[in-house]
């Protein structure tokens, strides 16, 4: 078929700017503007810089043309963040204001001003570009149906980040209500490149679904910094190579470091400032920065006005700032997508390759980097795995819809079933998730007279509100992002950000922290408010944010087990890498794709067991724990663990002598149940649950609730709750979100099935060269770190390096 | 049950995981601020707390008394949390209290969420004198040894780069406060304004309480 010739957008209203733009229609957006245009759901992959903004807006805007002066709203655009809504209001400006269509578009988030919103009701735009949060708002008031029964499209943008998470839930069920309202309303995805693209598809389209699917030819440039340093064994700060990353600073107009974690971003931004001799302008981005700053930083990077911004996955998503122009990425890359998603933020052009510099932190992180680019190479992406939907969003969004109006359970049961996450909802945890929002959903009915919805007499079917006025808790409480319990930062007036109050309580008077790339002295806390000075002390703490935890993809562990393994590639690594593998080959072994490696040594009459599973943080946390308890049973009398994204490592008094009898199915089975009661883990998820299924509030109106005190009152209704009713439904949820977030079980699960076939394991006389990084964390993790442990730190590496025989590899 | 012993005013005291303080001598055992009927009064806001505390307030008093078997059992204030409190007292939990009511005073001080309700049995006090000691909800101006709750004390440790709150009793040398019998109150930091404002800073016992031991810090 040849495109140009048939090519129907040329007729498109737009095709007048593209041609002025000396810009063409992709096939994708061609392919797209026919499936839309002949009634089918559409799911769109494409690169950055492949237009996927225009390729939502391709129908709508024709659509709204020939409708000419359409009145009230026609197409509604989701966006994950708000500073991207922001942003594609500034590029759908462009061509509407130059073509000067009749078309009327408007942002909506959290950050509108309630006059504007207000303005919005009265008299909607066409286009209302908003977020999940926003539209679950939208969806709750009583005008709902009237302002949406005319909606045409909803546009999903970045989708792919809404497939495996609580917002994807919430956002699954608020898009059925929209269908509800509006039956002919067709559904547009925007994503980026996907492994599971029938996935995505099946999540979002209804009608006649159809993927299309760009895949750029050019692949991005992607090298690992040559450093002339020592890679250090462990530890995630890139201090080695700062010098260095310096330089190629130097060498670009634009550069983007991306870092894993908010406190890493503060440390590389400080000692870039300490070596800054070129007085380059280097700028930090992090998610807890005060919006103003970070609005700052983001304006400054599109106009080109800075030559670097240190960032973490908060400049991750979809705004284009045009001349970045190379990537560099401090630390480990953790999965195929994540490290895409990045180094696509550079150099938005799609003839030309992406750059980017991975810059390992440890050894480890080398053969990860390594792994990752080999995955690039080979197209080889990341699956996300859909889950099904957690229950506290459904008791959400009955709330929601009570604040709508009154409702008939049988109906919005059915619809709520159509939502892709929901489709096995059972009817009788739905009804549980009713009572929940009734009045709690206890078996006790010590309520009756309190509920929140109640049946109306005449038909047992329906549910009302009780009264107008909760509307306003629900409004409270809308969302599926709880955050840690946080305290403003004010420096003088100034408001910095926010800070986690478990940093702050571990600080006294005159100690002093990095944030927001300055020194400062905690003075004192008044009203949940941090006042600090500036300091000029060069000792200084470095906040750190308990939810940086990324865990490392399957995908990317599988790609490590077999680069590892494949010891002809050893001699293309740099001298210190190869050394270490060789060594590690000599006196222990180099597990196979398939293998479990498992190494004991006696050091100081402890005795040592490390297991090389490559399963992640969490899972590892898991296995850890559970090896623990087995360990207690065959009374090895152990002692601790710590674990990381490859490898566990217990030691215990006595010698572990039969470790592949404890490591199998039956460990989880057994141990499980126990591991998640006696951990807090399902006791924090409780707390989430809890203020998601708007059982408790996040904060009340007119008492001054710290985030803390909200945590401590779910504890206590965890507790009274388990003792006396511990089938309710929300411990039952609980129970599930630790099972599918952070435990791992799945993942676990696969792997403790086959592994006591492929367990390998070596008796070994002391430490072996792979084991150093993680014995080096044990001690790391059991130090608090001020300037005089350093030294203890740095007198146990020489010991232990020693011992493994490696020191004289650098 | 394993208890903390507590010297004040020069009379020994037991204090027990359970947060009751028990005075051996006069065979009398004291809690504080057991807020009866909390949940029911956050359910009147729509805030759906389980239910049970009443019940495993009462059941952790009955388990108390038949243990120790005290002549005197006091309340320091706020036995209810508020006016409708007494609706999660059922028939058969003022039945079970009329019967431990026969060989024990129930002795309730008036704390400010108390209000001017009675419940049959309970002798209800502003504040009550035995010897030197003076049982008060708060503190007031006296020359007496006072024992008193309402401010629910916990105190933070802080130790190899941990911070916890424990619950916890607290003392100076004149003034002892107790912490909350209740199932569902919170806490507050000894080092707050309104803890210090009355205990001052210096020279403070305390003892955090643990699962089944109470500590001394």
């Amino acid at each position: 078929m040849n495109i140009n010739k048939s090519n129907p957008l040329l007729l498109h209203p737009l095709n007048k700017w593209m041609k002025k733009k000396k810009w063409s229609w992709f096939p994708h957006q061609i392919e797209t503007y026919h499936h839309v245009r002949t009634g089918s759901d559409v799911v769109v992959f494409a690169p950055t810089g492949a237009g996927k903004t225009l390729t939502g807006f391709i129908n709508p805007i024709d659509d709204l043309i020939k409708l000419k002066k359409f009145k009230g709203l026609h197409t509604l655009y989701i966006s994950p963040l708000k500073s991207l809504a922001n942003d594609i209001v500034r590029n759908l400006e462009k061509p509407i204001k130059e073509l000067d269509l009749n078309i009327s578009f408007q942002v909506r988030t959290g950050d509108t001003t309630p006059y504007k919103k207000q303005k919005q009701k009265q008299k909607p735009p066409n286009i209302l570009i908003t977020t999940p949060e926003s539209l679950a708002l939208l969806n709750s008031y009583e005008n709902a149906k009237e302002f949406f029964h005319n909606l045409k499209y909803i546009i999903i943008d970045e989708i792919h980040t809404f497939l495996d998470n609580k917002r994807a839930d919430l956002l699954s069920l608020n898009i059925e209500r929209l269908q509800t309202f509006s039956p002919n309303l067709q559904r547009i995805g925007l994503s980026a490149t996907l492994k599971n693209k029938l996935d995505a598809k099946k999540w979002l389209c209804r009608k006649k679904p159809k993927i299309v699917s760009y895949e750029n030819s050019v692949l991005p440039k992607i090298k690992i910094l040559e450093s002339k340093e020592r890679i250090p064994w462990s530890g995630h700060m890139a201090t080695y190579s700062i010098n260095e990353i310096y330089k190629e600073i130097m060498k670009s107009k634009l550069t983007i470091i991306f870092v894993n974690t908010r406190a890493q971003a503060e440390y590389m931004f400080k000692n870039l400032w300490l070596i800054n001799k070129k007085k380059l302008k280097i700028a930090v981005h992090h998610g807890s920065l005060e919006k103003n700053l970070r609005l700052k930083v983001e304006n400054n990077l599109s106009k080109g006005l800075v030559d670097c911004v240190v960032a973490t996955s908060s400049l991750e998503l979809g705004l284009d700032y045009g001349d970045v122009e190379k990537i560099i990425q401090v630390g480990a890359p953790k999965g195929i997508n994540r490290l895409l998603q990045r180094v696509g933020r550079s150099n938005h052009n799609l003839n030309t390759p992406s750059k980017a510099i991975l810059v390992p932190t440890n050894r480890f992180e080398f053969i990860e980097a390594k792994a990752a680019i080999e995955e690039i190479k080979k197209n080889n992406l990341d699956k996300i795995d859909l889950k099904e939907g957690s229950f506290d969003v459904v008791a959400q969004h009955i709330f929601a819809t009570a604040c709508a109006g009154q409702f008939d359970i049988n109906d919005l049961y059915k619809e709520i079933i159509k939502a892709y996450p929901y489709k096995k909802l059972k009817l009788n945890d739905f009804k549980q998730l009713i009572n929940l929002i009734q009045d709690g959903g206890y078996v006790l009915k010590n309520y009756d007279q309190f509920k929140r919805i109640f049946q109306l007499r005449e038909n047992k079917n329906i549910y009302k509100l009780v009264h107008k006025r909760e509307t306003r808790k629900y409004r409270m409480n809308v969302g599926t992002i709880i955050e840690n319990p946080m305290l403003k930062i004010k420096l003088g007036t100034k408001t910095l950000g926010n800070i986690e109050e478990v940093f702050i309580q571990n600080l006294s008077q005159g100690d002093s922290f990095i944030f927001a790339g300055q020194v400062l002295e905690f003075q004192s806390m008044k009203n949940n408010l941090v006042q600090v000075k500036r300091s000029k002390s060069l000792i200084s703490k470095i906040p750190s944010y308990s939810g940086g935890r990324m865990p490392l993809s399957t995908n990317l562990a599988n790609s490590v087990r077999s680069l590892l393994a494949k010891s002809n590639m050893w001699d293309l690594y740099p001298e210190q890498i190869t050394e270490w593998l060789k060594r590690q080959k000599n006196i222990s072994k180099i597990p196979k794709k398939d293998e479990y490696l498992v190494e004991q040594f006696p050091r100081k009459k402890i005795f040592y067991t490390v297991i090389y599973t490559f399963a992640g943080w969490h899972a590892n946390q898991t296995l850890g724990f559970l090896l623990l308890r087995g360990f207690k049973e065959f009374n090895y009398k152990p002692l601790g663990f710590v674990a990381n994204d490859y490898a566990i490592v217990l030691w215990s008094l006595k010698e572990v002598k039969e470790i592949k009898t404890i490591l199998n199915l039956g460990l989880l089975d057994k141990h499980l149940d126990n591991y998640l009661e006696e951990t807090s883990i399902v006791k924090r998820l409780f707390r989430d649950n809890a203020i998601i299924s708007c059982l408790i509030e996040r904060r009340l109106p007119g008492m001054e609730k710290t985030g803390k005190q909200v945590l401590f009152n779910s504890d206590l209704i965890y507790t009274v709750l388990k003792k006396n009713e511990p089938d309710h439904i929300l411990l039952k949820s609980s129970y599930e979100d630790a099972k599918k977030n952070m435990i791992d079980y799945d993942r676990l699960r696969e792997i403790l099935k086959k592994i006591d076939k492929k367990i390998i394991l070596k008796q070994l006389t002391s430490i072996s060269p792979l084991a150093v990084p993680i014995i080096l964390e044990i001690n790391r993790e059991n130090l608090s770190k001020n300037e005089t442990d350093e030294y203890i730190l740095e007198d146990l590496e020489n010991e232990i390096l020693k011992e493994a025989n490696v020191l004289s590899i650098n | 049950m394993y208890y903390q012993l507590i010297n004040f005013g020069n009379e020994e005291f037991h204090a027990y995981p359970n947060k009751s303080l028990y005075w051996k001598r006069l065979n009398t055992l004291i809690v504080s601020d057991l807020h009866i009927g909390k949940s029911i009064s956050y359910a009147k806001n729509k805030q759906f707390l389980p239910p049970y505390d009443t019940k495993e307030i009462l059941n952790k008093i009955f388990v108390s008394l038949d243990k120790i078997k005290p002549s005197n059992f006091i309340i320091v204030g706020d036995l209810l949390h508020d006016v409708f409190s007494t609706l999660s007292l059922k028939d058969q939990d003022h039945k079970n209290l009329s019967q431990y009511m026969k060989n024990t005073d129930f002795i309730w001080i008036k704390g400010n969420h108390d209000k001017n309700i009675q419940i049959e049995g309970f002798k209800k006090f502003t504040n009550y004198k035995i010897e030197k000691f003076l049982f008060t909800h708060t503190p007031i101006e006296t020359s007496l040894f006072q024992i008193c709750g309402h401010y629910h004390p916990k105190v933070k440790i802080s130790h190899r780069g941990k911070t916890i709150f424990k619950t916890s009793f607290v003392h100076n040398e004149k003034i002892f406060i107790l912490p909350s019998f209740g199932i569902l109150t919170g806490g507050l930091d000894i080092n707050s304004k309104q803890i210090s404002d009355v205990l001052g800073k210096k020279n403070l016992s305390i003892y955090p309480v643990g699962n089944d031991k109470v500590y001394k810090l």
